[in-house]
């Protein structure tokens, strides 16, 4: 196929096109990935972190709503266990209907078998029993069981907030990603129109010149209309035209002459 | 000197990259990798740069040796530099200084790595790795093409003296004969390899891997440990004969295939650098077994692998030898200095250069007996001239000018004596491996980065053979 002075240009902008599209497209379906990312991980690990830290937060309430009822304040502490189970149990369902990884399903279960256990130990009445004031029942059954339901609701914590950092340091990591086709494409353009300039030059501009030159010294009497031009395009059309022409010239005046 | 004769070359260079980059891309792709991006653009950025000068340049036949030469060189700076494109697009440990060496070393092919944790690297960068030592194989045998045929001085006649063995036929003439040779080995050698280390329970991923590593002489391994990680003798052996081959003039290779009178057996060159890698393999094991280091075949397994491994400049290990005595360890650092043969794939001094430096020396000692005698020098026959002999200690001192240069430089970082030295002579030789914190089983990465761009400079110089960079810079200015 004959390279036309058209096709050359159109093909050369057609590759700055297509490696320009492609940095864009790329660039932009990671940080359609990045966004998604950023809307899962507020979406799965933080939602679980926030009910665990209120789990926790119900359970400190409960050991201290125990503590009250052993004192005989058993009206206001019976009120605080009351609003810290209700507490407790919205946020273990925000956690229990949120499972986003792998083994969180078995921290659920941990927590609920440690609080059933827990609750069990504060139910039942306290107060005007021998546990009223029995500050060894305490230590070894209710406080035990509140630890250990605390366990288990820290357990689910670190398993979301370490799952958040490992997805935090991949986001970082697709982030530098994400921009590294565009800043290489920045770069290659330049480049690509510094070669681009070149073969313009080359091509172009320099048989351009060629051929003036040498239609300007066929006007000064050299008739041979030489020039370099090696190229097979529409530069190489007009030289051997313009060669025809000068050719036509030429014989049309030495016919002229008597 | 025509620049759009050279710029259409090094787009061919670009398409090669770009075939090997769709290549790990489809790796990446298959598997469902974090790297698939980053060679697919990488790719696409060589495909368009290497399809651009094909649309303005028309057909050329001739390329002189100026356009040669700068084919060559800016070649072989511009893969560098497309090839650490997919490292620094995928992050991970590739910083851009790290990115850089690793590319540097992959298509001088050194095998000198910064890595840390080359397992946890994905599939299609690991391929990718490999290839450029593949690729920098191929860019040795397009050098013989583009610049050899085409030479004048002192590049023709170090070559014809390297030739002579293979044949008597006008080495200018019939370079492309020669290069199909050498393509034809090197293509044979690598099938070979592939096939022979799956026999013996690699995988085919990493038996290609190890195949483009062990052919170009590079070194690069799909494992932390190297050629140690598969701890099998069958392994290590049918590595060390590809290693011994890919260290040797593949001509002569090709001449012993085909029955021809110019071969491995016949070449006295060939026979000598034979006949050193023994002895050094000899001395290497004794010393480790009388030093009570290991038991006599270990001492025989290992010693026979580390010294063809930097004897031949590939750089693979099955031991760390930075706990060696020290005596096998000035041993390993003569075999790094010697290098393989030329017109292999190996790089740096070469050992027809030591050969033609020790048979000058003998003369000049015969000279200093006899003042009047006429003594010549040969190799397979052929004499070698005073000119080619002076050429060859200029080029030993500029070695050595470069290699201090640069241990020097590493010395003002506050780099160890002896990590200076490995690693500035491992790099100018392309070998890979040095000693103490490069050692044979460890790697680069606790080189400052200004550092890292020191032993770049050296591993380029050293496959491009000095010579080179400075005809290249006197052709400039002319």
């Amino acid at each position: 196929m004959k390279k036309t002075l058209k096709i050359k240009i159109l093909a050369s902008f057609m590759l700055l096109v297509a490696m320009l599209a492609a940095a864009g497209a790329i660039s932009l379906a990671e940080f359609r990935w990045l966004s998604n990312s950023v809307h899962g991980l507020i979406e799965d690990n933080y939602r679980s972190i926030e009910a665990s830290k209120t789990m926790v937060e119900a359970l400190e309430r409960e050991d201290s709503g125990i503590l009250l009822l052993m004192l005989g304040e058993w009206r206001e502490g019976r009120q605080i266990l009351r609003s810290a189970d209700s507490l407790f149990m919205a946020s273990f369902e925000v956690a229990r209907n949120n499972l986003t990884e792998e083994n969180e399903q078995e921290h659920i279960r941990q927590i609920q078998e440690s609080y059933q256990a827990y609750k069990s130990s504060w139910e039942r009445p306290i107060e005007d029993t021998d546990k009223q004031g029995n500050l060894s029942w305490y230590k070894e059954e209710a406080h035990k069981k509140f630890m250990q339901a605390k366990l288990a609701v820290d357990g689910l914590m670190s398993l979301n907030q370490s799952s958040m950092y490992d997805e935090a340091s991949e986001l970082k990591e697709r982030s530098k990603r994400a921009l590294m086709p565009g800043i290489v494409s920045i770069v290659a353009a330049v480049v690509f129109s510094l070669v681009l300039n070149f073969f313009i030059a080359r091509y172009f501009v320099n048989p351009l010149s060629e051929l003036a030159e040498a239609v300007n010294s066929f006007k000064d009497g050299d008739k041979s209309l030489r020039s370099n031009i090696t190229s097979n395009d529409e530069i190489k059309e007009l030289e051997e035209a313009i060669s025809d022409l000068l050719h036509r010239m030429a014989s049309n005046q030495n016919e002229a002459k008597p | 000197m025509k620049k759009e004769i050279i710029i259409k070359h090094l787009g061919y260079v670009l398409l090669l990259n770009g075939l090997f980059l769709l290549i790990s891309f489809l790796i990446s792709l298959f598997l469902g990798e974090s790297s698939t991006i980053a060679l697919l653009f990488s790719g696409l950025i060589c495909a368009i740069f290497g399809v651009f000068p094909l649309i303005f340049v028309e057909r050329t036949e001739h390329v002189n040796f100026g356009e040669g030469l700068s084919i060559v060189v800016f070649g072989w700076l511009l893969t560098c530099v497309v090839g650490m494109l997919p490292y620094i697009m995928w992050g991970g440990e590739f910083t851009l200084a790290n990115a850089w060496f690793e590319s540097v070393s992959g298509f001088t092919t050194t095998g000198a790595t910064v890595l840390v944790e080359i397992e946890s690297l994905p599939k299609g960068i690991l391929f990718w790795r490999s290839s450029t030592h593949w690729i920098g194989g191929v860019g040795i045998i397009l050098f013989v093409m583009l610049v050899l045929p085409q030479s004048k001085g002192q590049r023709l006649s170090v070559y014809n003296a390297e030739i002579s063995s293979l044949s008597k036929m006008n080495f200018r003439f019939e370079a492309r004969r020669i290069v199909r040779i050498l393509a034809v080995v090197y293509l044979s050698l690598t099938l070979l390899e592939t096939v022979a280390l799956m026999l013996f329970g690699m995988s085919f991923f990493d038996a290609i891997n190890h195949s483009f590593a062990t052919i170009a002489t590079g070194g690069f391994s799909t494992k932390n440990l190297s050629v140690a990680a598969y701890d099998s003798v069958a392994i290590e052996v049918i590595i060390m004969v590809f290693m011994l081959l890919s260290g040797m003039h593949f001509g002569l290779i090709y001449g012993t295939v085909m029955l021809k009178k110019e071969n491995i057996f016949t070449s006295s060159l060939a026979k000598t650098f034979l006949l050193v890698m023994l002895a050094g393999v000899a001395l290497v094991t004794a010393k480790l077994y009388l030093a009570g280091t290991y038991d006599f075949w270990t001492s025989l397994r290992f010693a026979s692998f580390q010294v063809i491994s930097l004897g031949t400049t590939t750089g693979f290990a099955t031991e760390d030898s930075a706990h060696w005595p020290i005596f096998t360890q000035v041993v390993l650092i003569y075999f790094t200095i010697q290098c393989g043969m030329t017109g292999s794939t190996s790089g740096g001094l070469k050992f027809d250069r030591v050969y033609i430096f020790f048979q000058s020396i003998g003369k000049q000692v015969k000279l200093l007996k006899h003042p009047q005698g006429i003594f010549i020098s040969k190799v397979d026959g052929k004499v070698i001239d005073d000119k080619l002999e002076q050429q060859t200690l200029v080029f030993i001192v500029l070695y050595i000018v470069v290699f201090f240069t640069s241990t020097a430089l590493l010395t003002a970082m506050d780099l160890d004596g002896m990590t200076a030295f490995s690693a500035s002579i491992a790099t100018i030789g392309n070998v890979g491996p040095g000693f103490e914190k490069v050692s044979s089983l460890g790697n680069f990465s606790t080189i400052p980065d200004l550092g890292k761009y020191v032993l770049s400079i050296n591993m380029l110089l050293g496959r491009l053979e000095i010579f080179n960079v400075i005809a290249l810079i006197m052709l400039k200015r002319h």
